[in-house]
């Protein structure tokens, strides 16, 4: 073989000549004729089950196809009676501890499928079984494992996380007593690696149909079928996905349906009465009074008085349909979603800096044989879990790994270097990574005068921050920041990836457009393996913010401002447009205390447990004229409803969502459920009429035409393309257009990439002696946000479902507070009793907390300090006090 | 009437002793992580197969044994099985006839012992400890975890090159492992099954004599830390060598002239050629991040504390070169001996006799210098029995072949008018150690002529810093463990670079990816083991010159041929 060519060669196969790549395997070229078993594509090929023995003309023994590799007038027999009689005993061999009659996974076992095939008949059960079954999703049996390994190599390989132990004769799983204690992630990976069952996920998977759609819960947006028995959806099935490729995490396999089907559902319109109780209602009924009571307030107070949140959740028509609610049925650019609380800083920062808000490169091309990762204020193991995988996968492959985090997450095991540095730095590390940069002569002077402008304004600012100057600002060894910053420079490929440790912060905005600074310094964009890429959050938020569910956006960040702009859009919606641009959801809740605004409508949001400062949000909803909520359940926000109607979850209509890499995905319709529930685009279309808004009744797929017909970043998506199998990230801008893996690759979006002169600037509520700890908020793998979906999966809580604080040992010390102890902790904006968690995770003087759980709600104490561009709360700092 | 009896072996006896020598093979063959109740299984199975049939204890005894023992491995046994199986074995070794009968019941009741925890394991939690490393046996039990059947593979293909870099990976000092490792890789090794174990050491030398210029793989960025090593040895040198890959930077201080340690001061020439070790020690310390000072002894030209403040990490790699005394005047030390020697000092015992006390690889080191250094005779004079020895059985071998008298079971007692007395012993009882005792044999002292006496029975540090223990210092090879092999001391060596580099908040990566080639079939022809030739003794002994032939090509191929993959073939492991 010639270095980098992959010659041809000829082999025969039963008799015909082939001419194949001399790197394949013989179970590679020939096709259908070979049986396998203990075989699993890109994950395992060990050749312990030895059915796909095939002969070699020469040899005597025989060889596995699956791991032998041709070679040249190789002359091979894949079912000679000498092979057939060697699979016959083998299926003996393996068969004699087995009765497929008695088996739980009789007609689902591909054990069983070769035993008949091949004529070879049940021995019976025997043997003493270990059974491992107390964690809630996953089971093993060891009677029906036929030590394949495929479970261990699906652990290791796809999920790396490695938890499954091959001992000889069965396998060591970590479901047993000590589940909760384990490093394993119930990811169920392992279950759909076996071929028998014997490793099994605990629901009964017998299914009449299957349904491919998109996960609902992070922007990942794996790919699986629901599996459906009937009107009930009974579980999950990965599939090969662009962003995927065939793995889940625990809430994509066991948390995305269960609550589908709760009986907590909403499922009929509900009006609050006079004494706070609310009464079932007709959708005529419900309806009317909303359109009644907001056509008042817009009279009364104009329509600026009105504004509305779109939820991130729901598929990309719902959006677009409700954005085009508000602004022409309501009348205001008052429409947002739950990026602000988010991402709406990437949005905003890296819409000023590079023209484009979203994640530049494809996840695949950001895992995939790059030199070195920067993942900054980022955990993806707990938030984008199968992306997560991915870059555990790139480590274990040789990728070097810089973690800037304030906590020892778990990538920090792996990591070459670990940044530890203080919550809400991140602009002066930015600026010490860029110092280090410039002092060593390691920025592409090329790029930056070719594509960028602003640079001699930033590297002025940067010169101030010298690697002590940010060590001390930042907490950290100097030594690691300019290691870090040779690192990264000196790589040839090296994406930074960031997430919401970057952008929850009053100096949010900053923080992202200080990533791409340090992205452009070196020439790291639009090109691949490189690139700034946010990992948006929820399995919408990216759709939701594309389809103008922001304020001061139309459908594909078209400008509200821009005269030319609003004219199409009136053109196209055939009403004329409000010019005041819209105010920031963050920003309504102050407004709705000064009576600015009066009417709302929340579609699927739970600001009371999602926003910060709870106390500040109750207040708000409390002082509204009329509030209207769209939602599954009765949250804890739709309490405070005047009007609750029953929407539709994603299992239940058609529609797309857009992951965090641009690329558009089909959702589709799985179930119909009983109840008086409607298709939320139905309800909007609905409203609109009857607030005299001419909207004609529109399918999902129809509704798509005519977002693509109006966005030309979306021109060429169209249902009947990704139903034909296409994958597509936008920009797709015309029918044939392919879309757009890499952004920016010749020019940035808004001409030449901008240099933002950044300044360090401190958080706004710092520690001091009354509250001496930084508080810092995040989420944890099992659960999402406000737990609406996944606290209705058993085995979910039975994980994870008390709130809790992780401390510092050392501080815990000092306050007499052991691990496990029930504490109170208060912020200036009140309190609440929490559980400790006691070790080094997480700096001296600096705490964290999940805040999805109701028995302490983190946000109770969380500051509504809002960042200047993108109006984003500082989840990430705030001061508390702890005692016991 | 016929009354002659059958007296001799028939036929079957005599294919019975050819099929026997497959058992002698076996016990080199375990995998690590085999759980040791299946091995005690195996045994009393073949003690079984020994029976004569007999006496009931042995003959139905140990069959219900075999029966308790199985139902214990398969999880199916419960606490009374434990002492129902000790009480039956006590009682066959009370009245079994003959030693296959008590010999078992004595193997297998230690075996009670020996492995409680594992029987308790089975029987109380239906659970086995046995493991699967993701390694072949050669890989795990090389202290340093070489890839050998990726070296193997890469010789067999003739990228010679690639296979010194992948060794290089886990053990830079490649050439001195070629000419003096002690290969506890081939102790392990799975070819035994068939035939004989592979020739590895042979093979990593066949490689070093093939490659041509290799460079050092790209190392990370400079990372501004400063690490200093005291001791240039196999432990220092490895350790700095990894940490100048991971970007760090190293300052090494050597006592000596030139750097090695051992290497250069311990093995003479003959084993080790000095332009080989130095093949190993220049691409390290060719590396930009590392410094080294010679001629300075830390402790006393330049204090520890000193050191030690001036760097974010230590590393005290001093080895074990101070030889060990006993009470017998009129002995000079060995390593002193060969010390000299390593700095180019030989002695002149022309018409001297020489008397070297010990066992060990520096006895025989001692000894064959001795012959070079033109002694009239040469007496290795050793307390126990030559198979008692820790020396190489090559190294004894090749010092009878050079004129060497081995004298055995033979205990110093006094040097007085140029002879050394000795007092003979005799083997008696087996001690706690598996060995058996020495004691005086009550026979007439033997006397021998003794011009020269070097002392070779073990070494020590030559100072101790221990009281400089702190989170920043770290200890390794031979003043950690003891005197002991060179791969143990790289292995400590790299273990520790990867300790420092945790203790300073990294985990750096380092090395380079090398494409193995796939596992080929093995080849199940039965073909005898190649060896290393050596030049004849009596050309040998005339100077110092290296004393080993490498093995030819069509040599070096057969050996790489039967390389079964272990890696990839007979393991339980995911990639």
């Amino acid at each position: 073989m010639f270095m980098g060519v992959i010659m041809s060669i000829n082999i025969t196969i039963d008799g015909k000549r082939k001419r194949v790549d001399e790197n394949s395997t013989i179970l590679d070229v020939a096709g259908d004729s070979i049986p396998t078993l203990c075989y699993l594509k890109g994950v395992n090929n060990i050749g312990s089950c030895k059915i796909c023995v095939v002969e070699i003309k020469g040899q005597d023994n025989l060889v596995t196809a699956c791991n032998t590799k041709v070679k040249a007038n190789m002359k091979i027999l894949t079912n000679s009676e000498k092979v057939i009689e060697a699979r016959k005993k083998m299926l003996n061999l393996l068969m004699a501890g087995h009765d497929c009659k008695k088996c739980k996974s009789k007609g689902n076992c591909e054990l069983e499928k070769l035993a008949k095939k091949y004529g070879v008949k049940k021995s019976g059960f025997n043997g003493h079984a270990i059974k491992q079954n107390k964690n809630p999703f996953l089971s093993y049996d060891s009677q029906i494992c036929i030590n394949c390994k495929r479970c261990v190599a699906a652990c290791k390989k796809l999920a790396r996380n490695g938890v499954l132990e091959a001992k000889r004769g069965y396998v060591q799983t970590p479901f047993d007593e000590q589940w909760r204690e384990s490093d394993c992630e119930s990811c169920g990976n392992c279950a759909a690696a076996c071929p028998t069952g014997a490793l099994s996920t605990k629901n009964d998977l017998k299914y009449t149909k299957k349904v491919l759609t998109t996960c609902p819960h992070c922007a990942t947006g794996c790919q699986f079928n629901l599996l459906v028995r009937g009107n009930k959806i009974v579980g999950t099935e990965a599939v090969d996905g662009p962003s995927n490729h065939k793995r889940l995490c625990v809430k994509g396999r066991f948390g995305s349906f269960d609550f589908v089907h709760s009986k907590e559902r909403l499922t009929s319109p509900l009006i609050k009465t006079k004494n706070g109780k609310f009464r079932r209602a007709s959708w005529d009924e419900a309806l009317d009074l909303i359109a009644s009571k907001f056509l008042e307030i817009k009279r009364k107070y104009g329509a600026d008085a009105l504004a509305g949140f779109a939820c991130s959740r729901a598929p990309n028509e719902d959006c677009y349909m409700f954005q085009k609610m508000v602004r022409c049925a309501f009348g205001t650019n008052n429409v947002d979603n739950c990026a602000r609380v988010c991402h709406s800083a990437s949005v905003a920062g890296l819409a000023m800096t590079l023209g484009s808000g979203a994640m530049t490169n494809p996840i695949g091309d950001i895992t995939n044989d790059v030199d070195v990762i920067m993942l900054v204020g980022s955990n993806p193991e707990e938030a984008h879990p199968v992306i997560g995988m991915q870059i555990r996968n790139a480590v274990a492959n040789g990728t070097k790994l810089i973690v800037v985090d304030p906590r020892d997450i778990g990538l920090t095991q792996v990591a070459d270097i670990h940044i530890k540095l203080k919550p809400g730095t991140n602009v002066a590390f930015a600026n010490g990574i860029m110092n280090v940069m410039i002092n060593e002569g390691l920025t592409d002077k090329k790029f930056i005068k070719s594509r960028t402008e602003g640079y001699k304004e930033l590297a002025e600012i940067v010169k101030d921050y010298t690697p002590e100057k940010v060590a001390k600002i930042c907490n950290i060894n100097k030594d690691k920041l300019i290691e870090a910053a040779r690192m990264y420079a000196r790589a040839d490929k090296a994406p930074i990836i960031y997430c919401l440790g970057v952008t929850e912060h009053s100096t949010g905005t900053e923080g992202v457009m200080s990533m791409s600074n340090m992205a452009m310094m070196v020439g790291k964009l639009g090109k691949p393996g490189c690139g700034v890429n946010p990992l948006r959050g929820q399995n919408n938020v990216q759709g939701a913010c594309d389809m103008g569910a922001l304020p001061v956006s139309f459908p594909g960040y078209q400008s509200v401002k821009d005269e030319k702009i609003i004219k199409k859009f009136e053109r196209a919606w055939k009403t004329k447009l409000n010019r005041n641009p819209g105010m920031h959801a963050t920003d309504v809740f102050g407004a709705a205390i000064n009576k600015d605004i009066r009417g709302l409508f929340i579609f699927g949001e739970d600001p009371i447990v999602t926003d910060a400062d709870q106390g500040h949000i109750k207040k708000a909803l409390k002082s509204l004229d009329f509030f209207v909520l769209d939602d599954l359940f009765m949250t804890e926000t739709a309490k405070y409803a005047d009007v609750i109607l029953p929407g539709t979850s994603y299992a239940e209509k058609e529609g797309t969502f857009t992951n965090t890499e641009r690329r558009v995905q089909r959702v589709r319709k799985a179930v119909e459920l009983k109840g008086n529930m409607r298709l939320d685009t139905d309800i909007f279309i609905d409203l609109m009429k009857r607030m005299k808004y001419k909207q004609k009744k529109m399918t999902s797929a129809q509704i798509m035409d005519e977002i693509a017909s109006v966005t030309p970043s979306f021109a060429g998506i169209s249902h009947k393309r990704l139903d034909s199998g296409e994958t597509l990230q936008w920009p797709c801008t015309s029918k044939r257009h392919p879309g757009t893996p890499i952004l920016h690759v010749d020019k940035f979006s808004r001409g030449r990439g901008w240099f933002y002169p950044a300044k360090y600037v401190p958080s706004a509520e710092l520690p001091d002696k009354d509250y001496p700890f930084i508080l810092m908020t995040g989420r944890i793998l099992y659960h999402y946000n406000t737990r609406a979906m996944t606290g209705k999966t058993k085995g979910l809580m039975q994980r994870e479902g008390k709130s809790y604080i992780e401390m510092n040992k050392i501080d815990a010390d000092k306050l007499g507070i052991k691990d496990g102890d029930k504490i109170k902790v208060s912020s200036r904006r009140g309190s609440i009793k929490t559980t400790a968690r006691v070790s080094y995770k997480v700096s001296q003087g600096e705490t964290w907390m999940p805040f999805h759980f109701p028995d302490g709600y983190a946000n109770i104490l969380t500051n509504a300090a809002l960042d200047k561009y993108a109006r984003i709360p500082e989840y990430k700092v705030c001061a508390v006090n702890i005692s016991k | 009437m016929n009354l002659k009896r059958h007296c001799q072996p028939n036929n079957n006896d005599r294919k019975m002793d050819d099929t026997a020598l497959k058992f002698d093979k076996l016990k080199h063959t375990y995998i690590p992580g085999i759980c040791p109740l299946s091995q005690t299984l195996a045994l009393l199975q073949a003690y079984i197969s020994q029976s004569c049939g007999k006496c009931v204890p042995c003959r139905d005894g140990l069959k219900q044994a075999e029966t308790i023992l199985k139902s214990i491995i398969e999880f199916k046994a419960n606490e009374d099985s434990l002492k129902s199986l000790k009480d039956l074995l006590t009682t066959i070794n009370q009245t079994a006839d003959c030693a296959v009968g008590y010999g078992a019941a004595n193997t297998i009741l230690a075996s009670l012992d020996l492995f409680k925890d594992e029987y308790e394991l089975h029987v109380f939690e239906k659970k086995c400890s046995s493991y699967n490393l993701d390694c072949a046996p050669c890989v795990s039990y090389c202290p340093a975890n070489v890839d050998i059947p990726g070296y193997i593979s890469l010789i067999q293909q003739n990228r010679c090159d690639d296979a010194v870099r992948l060794i290089r990976k886990d053990n830079p000092f490649v050439c001195a492992c070629a000419y003096v490792c002690e290969h506890p890789c081939e102790m392990k090794c799975r070819r035994n099954i068939l035939d004989d174990a592979i020739n590895i050491r042979a093979l990593k030398r066949y490689a070093i004599d093939h490659s041509m210029r290799i460079d050092n793989p790209k190392s990370n960025v400079e990372t501004g830390k400063k690490i200093n090593i005291v001791g240039a040895g196999p432990a220092g040198l490895t350790c700095a060598y990894y940490l100048a890959l991971m970007g760090h930077k190293v300052q090494i201080y050597e006592a000596h002239k030139k750097l090695g340690g051992m290497l250069q001061y311990g093995i003479p020439n003959y084993r080790l050629p000095k332009t080989e070790l130095k093949r190993d020690i220049d691409m390290i310390i060719k590396h930009k991040n590392i410094t080294v000072k010679t001629g300075v002894k830390v402790g006393s030209d330049i204090s520890f504390k000193k050191l030690k403040d001036n760097c974010d990490a230590l590393f005290v790699a001093i080895g074990c070169q101070v030889g060990k005394k006993i009470r017998l005047s009129g002995t000079t030390s060995a390593v002193e001996m060969l010390g000299l020697i390593g700095d180019g000092k030989l002695p002149n015992y022309k018409g001297k006799n020489v008397v070297v006390i010990g066992g060990g690889n520096v006895a025989m080191d001692a000894a064959r210098s001795a012959v070079r250094c033109n002694a009239k005779s040469v007496t290795v004079v050793y307390r126990r029995r030559q198979c008692d020895m820790t020396a190489l059985d090559a190294e004894i071998q090749g010092a009878i072949e050079e004129g060497v008298e081995i004298k055995t079971l033979c205990a110093p007692k006094k040097i007085k008018n140029k002879t050394l007395i000795a007092t003979p012993q005799m083997v008696s009882v087996f001690d706690k150690s598996g060995r058996p005792k020495v004691v005086a044999a009550n026979k007439d002292d033997i006397e021998i002529k003794c011009d020269v006496a070097l002392l070779a029975i073990g070494q020590d540090v030559a100072q101790d810093f221990s009281k400089y223990m702190d989170d920043k210092v770290f200890f390794g090879g031979d003043c950690d463990y003891g005197p002991s092999t060179v791969i143990k001391a790289v292995a400590a060596g790299k273990e520790t670079a990867v300790q420092i580099d945790e203790y300073l908040g990294y985990h750096h990566k380092f090395g380079e990816i090398i494409d193995i080639p796939d596992a080929n079939p093995n080849c199940r022809d039965l073909i005898g083991r190649s060896e290393i030739s050596t030049v004849a003794a009596d050309k040998r002994i005339k100077n110092f010159k290296p004393i080993e032939i490498g093995l030819s090509e069509e040599e070096a191929m057969q050996e790489c041929k039967k390389c079964l993959r272990c890696d990839v073939y007979g393991c339980n492991h995911v990639d």
